[in-house]
């Protein structure tokens, strides 16, 4: 029973990691419509300033606020430098966009900071404690609280107050909301800047685990995008919950099921949320969204 | 509309080079594939000069190893050069000119890496890194007879039939060899052990618990445990806390990417499983893993080795380790920036390279393989005492002895093995 514990325990901590990320695109595509495959680059890139602040004696905390600042401000400057000559266009142009950006910004941290996974400070005490034969990582419970947080906040943000409303006027309709005399463009701005900041947090919250390096993210975000597909693309509540699914569900499989072994375990989520998504294309907790003819 | 000019300008100058490009190398590839120059003696080298090339990873997540292949390489051949140059059989003196590529350890890359340092001309193509890299150079390199030579990969492809892959030598002991040193280690303690094993999902894995189960077969030593993983997954948390409900007094962990063997050194203690460990050679730096990993808390952490530790106050006064680090700090350090020990073993092939070279009676590539296959009992510069370069055998590498050491955090180095 404990093993079985164990088991999802572990799940739910590989569910934290990809869920940390997938609430960073289920903000940007709430707050812009897109899809944005560059927010592992962006993330990346603005933990590694926290990682060179902790380099130089920084406290983790403080790291971690300046790299929101710097994230935010990173993401603010690449809508206004790069995507906004996309946002009128075809939205598959601004994805295509999205991936050179990740490429870039995955180019850059290398540049500055090398290939080189290295070890990177933890927010939370490295140790365990354990319940009834079950470890947790006191890293683990500091992540999935600080996520649930987070859920919360952008919950909060999108469903209570004007800003919200406004990202998702403009999101849903740039047309309309201009004419309404919303200031889309800032509003757009700002939608980049609070995804990349989330980033951020995401990035330092995994890269005790991961090492940070240039490519931390890469494996993570086809999880994360997964996560946020079947979590309805613009809840931020089906984001964590379907990536505690898929850590769980991988980790489950992989223990019980003899036929799936390791070597399979990552396929048998994917399944899942291929099934999951062909009765329900909304997601878990997406809007259905019909067209009036 | 005005631009467009500019662009058909443009588009005729890259159509213009871009022939030009064919024809040059459309040139050196006839030359090349000739096999033989106009004296006789084969592509890239001359009476004072000899080329050659590899091609390894230097950006990407095998960067580090990947660059040491070339900075240590590189540290041996330009000191080398700076003191004369390498003799050679044949009585002439030549400089070594050495050309190196990335290739992000993308076999793809790789490929056209190799095709590109042959059609500039290169002599051999020497120490590259990477299993999946290099089987994909093999099968060109055989067939341009183009001396593949003294790789920095453990996988038995390169080394186990030299026959049917004349052209092609591995330098570093096979993975099998480090596993048998494991199952060997374990045997000889004459009592009943058990043993988790968890490997990667491919040769580098396969090739460990190989030589382990050789080892072992017929013992008291029993593997009660075994998980496998995929180099992209991003923990290995389930896989450890399956291997932790055996509760084994042993665990072999053959997992090459750094981060996920911190993350199970990390993991197992957690759930207060301290079994001893077997870490492989190319993830067992202290300063990068097993200091990260909290390594000490475990009873003992054993890996193989077979290379002097430069940054070790032990070999401080080692005459061997000060030419190296004059060397290394003179001609590698701009090429790889942190440690690993991939450095100290492709200097040592430097040495095995001149070994070859002075053994090269004629200017030809068969001379060269022939000379480099004759090599035996030859103390390398940075290998550990006992440990002798042998390439005479022909299901071997050039170093076919490991020693098995302990980590000892106190010092943060490795202390020598006396038993289980």
């Amino acid at each position: 029973m404990s093993y079985f514990v164990q088991v999802v325990v572990d799940g739910l901590s590989n569910g934290a990691i990809y869920a940390a990320l997938a609430l960073a695109i289920v903000l940007v595509h709430r707050a812009t419509g897109l899809v944005n495959f560059a927010q592992g680059g962006m993330a990346v890139a603005a933990t590694f300033v926290a990682f060179a602040l902790t380099r130089a004696g920084v406290p983790v905390l403080l790291a971690l606020l300046a790299a929101v600042v710097f994230g935010f401000v990173l993401g603010a400057l690449l809508e206004r430098g790069v995507m906004r000559h996309f946002e009128r266009g075809d939205p598959d142009t601004a994805v295509v966009a999205t991936i050179a950006l990740l490429v870039l910004l995955t180019g850059a941290s290398a540049f500055f900071f090398g290939y080189e996974p290295q070890p990177f400070p933890s927010l939370f005490p490295n140790r365990t404690f354990e319940v009834l034969g079950v470890f947790v990582s006191f890293r683990s419970i500091g992540t999935i609280l600080v996520l649930i947080a987070v859920m919360v906040g952008l919950q909060l943000l999108f469903r209570s107050t004007k800003l919200g409303l406004a990202m998702r006027a403009v999101a849903d309709n740039p047309e309309s909301s201009a004419l309404s005399a919303l200031p889309v463009s800032r509003l757009l701005m700002i939608g980049w800047g609070l995804a990349a900041g989330l980033g951020a947090v995401a990035g330092v919250l995994v890269a005790p685990q991961l090492f940070i390096s240039p490519g931390m993210l890469d494996f993570v975000l086809v999880y994360a995008l997964a996560a946020a597909i079947l979590g309805g693309l613009d809840s931020p509540v089906g984001a964590v919950v379907a990536a505690a699914f898929i850590g769980v569900a991988e980790n489950l499989a992989g223990a019980y099921l003899d036929v799936v072994g390791d070597d399979l375990k990552i396929a048998v989520p994917f399944v899942a949320v291929m099934v999951i998504l062909v009765v329900r294309p909304q997601g878990l907790f997406g809007r259905k969204t019909t067209v009036r003819v | 509309m005005t631009s467009t000019p500019h662009t058909v300008r443009a588009g005729a100058l890259v159509a213009t080079a871009s022939i030009a490009v064919l024809l040059v190398s459309g040139c050196t590839r006839a030359e090349s594939s000739g096999g033989l120059g106009g004296d006789g003696s084969s592509p890239g080298i001359t009476d004072d000069s000899i080329s050659i090339g590899i091609s390894s990873p230097l950006s990407g997540p095998t960067a580090g190893p990947g660059s040491c292949t070339v900075a240590g390489l590189a540290a041996y051949i330009e000191a080398q050069n700076a003191d004369g140059g390498f003799e050679f059989g044949d009585g002439n003196t030549r400089q070594v000119e050495f050309t190196y590529l990335d290739d992000v350890y993308d076999p793809a890359r790789a490929v056209s890496n190799f095709r590109q340092l042959t059609d500039q001309g290169i002599f051999a193509y020497v120490g590259a890194l990477g299993t999946p890299t290099n089987a994909a150079v093999m099968p060109i390199a055989e067939e341009e007879e183009v001396p593949q030579v003294l790789l920095t990969t453990g996988a038995r492809t390169f080394s186990e039939d030299q026959e049917a892959h004349p052209w092609t030598t591995g330098f570093v002991p096979t993975y099998a060899t480090e596993g048998r040193a494991f199952g060997e280690l374990l045997v000889a303690a004459d009592r009943p052990i058990t043993v988790a094993t968890l490997a990667q999902n491919d040769d580098f894995g396969q090739s460990y618990l190989d030589g382990f189960t050789e080892a072992t077969e017929g013992s008291q030593v029993e593997v009660v445990a075994s998980a496998t993983y995929e180099p992209t997954d991003t923990t290995l948390d389930s896989q450890v806390t399956e291997l932790a409900a055996s509760n084994a007094d042993v665990l072999l962990s053959a997992v090459s990417v750094t981060p996920l063997q911190v993350g199970v050194l990390t993991k197992a203690q957690s759930l207060g499983w301290l079994p001893s460990i077997f870490l492989p050679s190319n993830t067992s730096t202290p300063g990068t893993i097993l200091q990260p990993g909290g390594a000490e808390a475990y009873p003992a952490v054993f890996t193989p080795s077979f290379s002097k530790n430069p940054n070790s106050p032990a070999f401080a006064e080692d005459e061997d380790v000060q030419a190296y680090n004059a060397a290394f700090e003179e001609y590698g350090s701009q090429i790889a920036t942190t440690y690993t020990p991939h450095c100290t073993w492709s200097y040592a092939e430097g040495a095995v390279l001149a070994e070859a070279f002075a053994g090269m009676e004629e200017p030809t590539r068969e001379s060269f393989m022939t000379a480099l296959r004759s090599i035996s009992d030859f103390q390398a510069p940075m290998l550990l005492d006992g440990i002798t370069v042998d390439t005479t055998s022909d299901d071997e590498a050039a170093i076919s002895t490991v020693e098995l050491v302990r980590y000892d955090a106190g010092t943060g180095g490795f202390a020598p093995v006396d038993g289980f």
